[in-house]
């Protein structure tokens, strides 16, 4: 589905202030799995979930998409690369307030042109699904922080990407919501979706449900688990 | 409905959306905005209506007047010119007119006597008509007071109301006294047999220039003064007064779009943060800065509108209290005449975008900077 070779990625190239985010990675992410990146904080985690996702592009190396060597492509058609293909749900949410939960919801769809009625139902119905139907017209601030990332996910939902991307999607959840969100993200594999999320949590990475573990650390792959 | 329509409702939904969420700062930019286009538009309206009333006034004065010049200044003109120019090929009629001024010290204001060339408007012997500032400077009870000159002390001369002149000419009628030609002779203690200058028609307007030619060489001593050349006088006349205002509106564009740029430029940490999640949900460079400019839309066109509307007030309801003084102040008696709503259509589009098309200039590149920027800064 997606793979990565000799991918680096580095930020403020040619200045003294150059760091190496990733130094190398060769990597394959399979179709329908949960793949888990874990490592400290700097290990490049987050780098690799952006280029993964297009979000940004490597320095050097190529990354591709259901075959396509996306590495290169102007910004326009990583944009419609990203909307086709990946659903976000960030480590902040990064809902945007003064917003209710279906706008936020349906905020993804808006530059789409679709007919506003479908997008509304189909947001709807992934709300009830995720429990916060009676929560459609509330404003996100008003949220929990379980609802807050069920609003982000069905945010990431709203266009129907074949791949979810999390980036520490628990780190701000306690234990039983965390189980929560181990549970929706099983439910989004049975739908057939690709899951790719980074964690420092051990309850993440040590799920039954997990694929695949990938290790990084300094910007390097350090060791690959089952 | 095309996806494009779509595309675009949906865009306009979120940025009202979001203009609703920062409601404080964006009611003071409509508010700035809207307070420069009042200063620009209530000058346009203002010297637009001013050279209209001009327009009303001019489209009746006599094609060409000739005058009779004495050591360069004008003199009293002999009756006798009236035949000599009839005489002339393609001219039509030939009138002496009577006109003059009168400094009336009660109030410091400066009167225009004058016998009307319509004999329908000639007011009875005693009588006359009356510009409309005039009874009002001098606090006069309209129907009723006559008004008393003085000529030199312990003169009195006195003319009965025959009737009011009317609003629509009041720029150069607001200070006009009309009266029969017996009076004026006997006020201005004139001779028979001669006038203050000659008003000459054309058949032909075209001709004109060639009988000005013939009417030079007939009265060397002469000034001949077209209509067209008046109406240049007046226009720019009100084109400087203009001109003094639009500087000044200039200088106040200029800060507003400065004021504009560092607005959009300074994009607040919250607007750049959602700008990043926009983009990394999906939202290309071209949703944000469609998204930035229906809101730049929504302001500049609603600031536009407002400001036109208070000026349309300001200028025809309060008669243009805050500029006046400017741009029409050169008679003590004139601040109160009222003008005629008169509005310009290419004038209203050019202001359009004289005022809509800065602002977006000035906030276009700060606002592209923005939308370029790197989604992934959101995930960090």
């Amino acid at each position: 589905m997606i793979s990565l070779h000799a991918v680096r990625k580095l930020y403020n190239e040619g200045r003294p202030s150059e760091v190496t985010a990733l130094g190398g990675i060769d990597l394959e992410i399979a179709r329908d799995a949960l793949t888990v990146f874990r490592g400290p904080s700097g290990s490049g985690k987050t780098t690799l979930l952006s280029v993964i996702s297009c979000m940004a592009r490597p320095s050097s190396g190529r990354v591709f998409v259901d075959g396509r060597n996306v590495s290169g492509l102007p910004e326009s058609f990583l944009t419609q690369e990203r909307r086709r293909t990946f659903g976000f749900v960030f480590q902040r949410f990064n809902l945007i307030r003064g917003l209710t939960v279906l706008e936020n919801v349906l905020l993804p769809a808006a530059p789409l042109g679709r007919a506003p009625r479908d997008d509304a139902e189909r947001a709807t119905a992934r709300l009830e699904a995720l429990g916060l139907g009676p929560k459609a017209h509330v404003l996100v601030e008003q949220l929990s922080g379980g609802e807050a990332q069920r609003t982000a996910i069905a945010r990431a939902l709203i266009n129907d990407p074949p791949v979810l991307i999390a980036d520490e999607p628990t780190a701000n959840l306690d234990t039983e919501l965390a189980m929560r969100f181990l549970d929706i993200v099983a439910g989004l594999r049975a739908e057939g979706r690709t899951v790719v999320m980074t964690s420092h949590d051990p309850r993440i990475w040590q799920a039954a449900l997990v694929d695949r573990v990938v290790a990084l650390r300094d910007g390097r792959l350090d060791e690959e688990q089952p | 409905m095309t996806p494009w329509v779509r595309r675009q409702q949906a865009l306009a939904d979120y940025t009202l959306a979001a203009m609703a969420r920062r409601r404080v700062k964006n009611i003071g930019l409509l508010l700035i905005y809207a307070l420069v286009i009042f200063v620009i538009a209530s000058a346009t309206l203002f010297s637009t209506a001013l050279r209209h009333e001009a327009e009303i006034v001019l489209a009746e004065a006599p094609e060409l007047i000739v005058q009779n010049l004495v050591m360069g200044r004008h003199d009293m003109i002999s009756a006798e010119i009236i035949e000599e120019l009839e005489a002339i090929r393609g001219v039509g009629g030939v009138t002496g007119r009577l006109w003059g001024y009168f400094y009336d010290r009660v109030n410091g204001a400066n009167y225009t006597l004058m016998v009307p060339l319509d004999p329908k408007m000639v007011p009875p012997a005693g009588q006359a008509l009356f510009g409309e500032a005039l009874p009002r400077t001098r606090g006069l009870g309209w129907d009723t007071a006559p008004l008393f000159l003085s000529r030199y002390p312990g003169d009195l001369f006195r003319l009965d109301p025959a009737g009011r002149l009317s609003h629509e000419s009041a720029l150069v009628s607001a200070d006009l006294i009309l009266l029969g030609e017996e009076d004026f002779r006997a006020f201005f203690d004139l001779p028979p047999a001669v006038y203050t200058d000659i008003a000459v028609s054309i058949r032909n307007s075209r001709e004109i220039d060639t009988i000005v030619a013939k009417a030079g060489k007939l009265l060397p001593n002469a000034r001949l003064v077209t209509r067209d050349e008046i109406s240049r006088t007046y226009q720019k006349l009100f084109y400087w007064r203009e001109g003094i205002m639009v500087a000044m509106a200039g200088a106040s564009v200029l800060a507003f779009a400065i004021f504009a740029a560092e607005k959009a430029s300074g994009l607040s940490a919250e607007e750049t943060r959602e700008i990043g999640i926009l983009k990394a949900i999906g939202w290309d460079t071209r949703d944000v800065i469609a998204m930035k400019l229906w809101e730049g839309g929504l302001i500049s066109l609603g600031a536009f509108l407002f400001g036109t509307g208070l000026a349309y007030l300001h200028v025809f309801a309060f008669d243009a209290a805050l500029f006046a003084s400017v741009l029409k102040g050169w008679s003590v008696i004139y601040p109160d005449f009222r003008l005629t709503p008169m509005i310009d259509g290419v004038q209203l589009t050019a202001l359009f975008f004289l005022t809509v098309l800065p602002y977006t200039a000035a906030t276009i590149v700060p606002i592209w900077r923005a939308a370029t920027a790197d989604p992934d800064q959101v995930m960090r």
